[in-house]
C-alpha cells in the first residue's frame, strides 16, 4: 500500500556512513548475543564481563 | 552558525554516551561499595533504584531548558554538574554522603532529551529517524559498556573510576560548549525559544498524539529499563532447574546465566535502535502505510504506521514471553526474549523519529514530556510482574490491561488526516497556541 506522501529523498554524503555505523552496531549485537548465548547454553560462562 | 550537522551529531552522541556511562557507573561498582560499607540486600536495592529517581521530572525540566537556553548550554551544565559531583564522590568516606552524591550524578540520565532536541534542530525530516537513532542507540550503549569495562579497568577501585569519569565529563562539557551549536538556522533556534513558555508546555502535554507517543515510549523504553531490573530475578526463579541443568551451580552460577539473558535483551534493544530509526526513514521514503485507521495523508504518516507496527510487535512479544515461560522451555523463552529486545528498539527508535516532526517548534518540551513521564514504566511494570501469582503471567497481564489500551489509544490519536497536534484535552487556542 503506497501513500501519496511518497517523495524522492536525496541523501547527503553523511547518510551512507550513518547506515554503515548502524549495520556495524547490529552486527556487534548479533555477534555478542550469539557468543553469550552459546557460552551460557553450554554452561561455559555468560555475557562478556560476567564470567 | 559555523558548524556542520555531523559534528553536532558526534558531539551530542559522545556527550550522551558519557552521561549514560556515569548514570550506570554506580551499579557497576555496587558489589565493591556494598563490601566496603557492609550494605544489606535492602540497601543495595535502594542504591540500584536510586539511579532512576531523577529521570521523570529531570527530563521534563531538561527538555524545557534545551528549548529555552539551547542544547549546548544545557548539556554542558549537566555534564559539568554531574562530573564535578562524581569527582567529589571519589573522595567521600561517608556512605550517606556517597549515596546522595550518586543520586545527583544519576541526573546525567536526563541528558537524553537534550541531545534529542539538539539533533532535531540540525537534521531534516527525511533523515531524522536515522540521525536520532544513531544518537540514542549509540549513546545508550554507554550503560552496557560501563557494566562491561569499568570493573575490568578499575577492579574494585570505584574511587578512581568516579574520579576519571567526572574529569572526562568536565572535558566533554567544555568541548560541547565550545563546538556545540544550538540549531542549524537562527530561525529554528528562535522558534524553539519562543515555544518554550508555560503555554507551550501545557499545549504539548495536553495533545492526544503527545500522550499517545508517551504511552508508546512507556511501552518501549519504560519497559526496557523495567526488564533490565526484572529479568535476572525472573530467570533465576522461573528457570531455576533449567539453568542448573546447563551446568551452572550455586547462586553465582545462576546470576551469570540469568544476567546473560537479561544483558542480551538490553544489548539488542540499544544496538538495533539506529536500525529502527532507519526503518522509519525507509517507511517514509517508500510511503508505506499498511495499517488501518491510522492517517495515510499526513506528511509523516508512514512513520506513524511503522511505530504502530512496533507497538503491536511489542504487545505480541509480551504474550509470547508468557507462553514460552508457561511451556517451561528455556531456549524458547530466550529466543522470544531476543526478538522482544529488537522489537523494543523498534518502539524507541520509531517514537523519536516522530517527536521532532510533530512538534518542530517545541522539540525539547515534547521530548522531555515523552521521554520523561514514560520512564515511570520502569517502576510500574516490575510491581505488576511481581504481584502475579504465576511468575510467567505478569507479561500477559501488562500486555492485556495496559498495552492493548495504549495501542488502541495510539490508533485513535493517530487517525487525524490533518494536524493531529490540534486535537487535545482542550482546544489548542485555550493553551494560547496555534497548532
Amino acid at each position: 500500500m503506497m501513500s501519496p506522501v511518497e517523495m524522492p529523498a536525496v541523501h547527503e554524503p553523511w547518510y551512507k556512513y550513518g547506515i554503515a555505523v548502524l549495520v556495524l552496531e547490529m552486527a556487534i549485537a548479533i555477534a555478542v548475543s550469539a557468543y553469550s548465548l552459546y557460552m551460557t547454553f553450554n554452561g561455559l560462562g555468560g555475557f562478556p564481563g560476567k564470567h | 552558525m559555523n558548524s556542520n550537522k555531523v559534528e553536532q551529531l558526534v558531539i551530542a552522541t559522545v556527550g550522551f554516551f558519557w552521561c549514560f556511562l556515569m548514570w550506570f557507573s554506580t551499579a557497576a561498582f555496587s558489589p565493591s561499595i556494598a563490601a566496603k560499607y557492609n550494605l544489606s540486600i535492602k540497601d543495595l536495592g535502594l542504591l540500584a533504584s536510586s539511579a532512576i529517581w531523577m529521570a521523570p521530572v529531570g527530563r521534563i525540566v531538561a527538555g524545557w531548558a534545551s528549548d529555552r537556553f539551547g542544547a549546548p548550554r544545557t548539556f554542558a551544565c549537566i555534564l559539568a554538574g554531574c562530573g564535578a559531583v562524581s569527582i567529589a564522590s571519589a573522595y567521600t568516606t561517608s556512605y550517606e554522603l556517597l549515596f546522595a552524591e550518586r543520586v545527583i550524578v544519576a541526573i546525567a540520565g536526563v541528558s537524553f532529551v537534550v541531545g534529542i532536541q539538539h539533533v532535531a534542530q540540525w537534521f531534516d525530516s527525511h533523515e531524522i529517524g536515522t540521525a536520532e537513532g544513531l544518537y540514542a542507540g549509540t549513546g545508550n550503549v554507554g550503560a552496557g559498556v560501563g557494566a562491561l569495562l569499568l570493573p575490568r579497568i578499575f577492579g574494585t577501585d570505584y574511587h578512581s573510576a568516579f574520579l576519571w569519569l567526572g574529569a572526562i565529563a568536565l572535558a566533554i562539557a567544555a568541548w560541547y560548549l565550545v563546538r556545540g551549536s544550538a540549531a542549524k538556522t537562527v530561525e529554528r533556534r528562535s522558534a524553539a525559544r519562543r515555544g518554550s513558555d508555560w503555554r507551550g508546555t501545557i499545549f504539548v502535554w495536553s495533545r492526544f498524539i503527545a500522550i499517545a507517543l508517551m504511552f508508546a515510549y512507556a511501552m518501549s523504553f519504560g519497559l526496557e529499563i523495567a526488564m533490565n531490573a526484572w529479568l535476572p530475578g525472573y530467570f533465576t526463579r522461573g528457570f531455576h532447574d533449567a539453568i542448573l541443568g546447563l551446568g551452572f551451580s550455586g547462586v553465582a552460577g545462576l546470576q551469570i546465566a540469568a544476567g546473560t539473558f537479561a544483558a542480551v535483551e538490553s544489548f539488542n534493544a540499544s544496538l538495533f535502535r539506529p536500525f529502527a530509526g532507519f526503518m522509519s526513514d525507509l517507511f517514509q521514503r517508500k510511503g508505506w502505510t499498511p495499517l488501518p485507521f491510522i492517517a495515510k495523508e499526513l506528511p509523516y504518516a508512514p512513520r506513524l504506521h511503522w511505530l504502530g507496527i512496533a507497538l503491536i510487535l511489542i504487545t505480541l512479544a509480551m504474550a509470547g514471553l508468557t507462553v514460552a515461560g508457561l511451556s517451561g522451555s528455556l531456549p524458547w523463552s530466550v529466543a522470544v526474549l531476543v526478538a522482544f529486545g529488537i522489537f523494543l528498539s523498534f518502539g524507541t527508535g520509531g517514537t523519536f523519529a516522530l517527536v521532532p516532526l510533530l512538534f518542530p517548534d517545541r522539540p525539547g518540551i515534547a521530548a522531555g514530556f515523552i521521554g520523561g513521564v514514560s520512564t515511570a514504566g520502569g517502576i510500574v511494570y516490575p510491581l505488576i510482574f511481581a504481584s502475579s501469582a504465576n511468575i510467567h503471567m505478569g507479561y500477559f497481564y501488562v500486555a492485556l490491561y495496559l498495552f492493548v489500551p495504549f495501542v488502541l489509544f495510539y490508533f485513535w490519536a493517530a487517525r487525524y488526516e490533518r494536524h493531529p497536534e490540534e486535537h487535545g484535552l482542550f482546544e489548542s487556542g485555550l493553551a494560547g497556541q496555534e497548532a
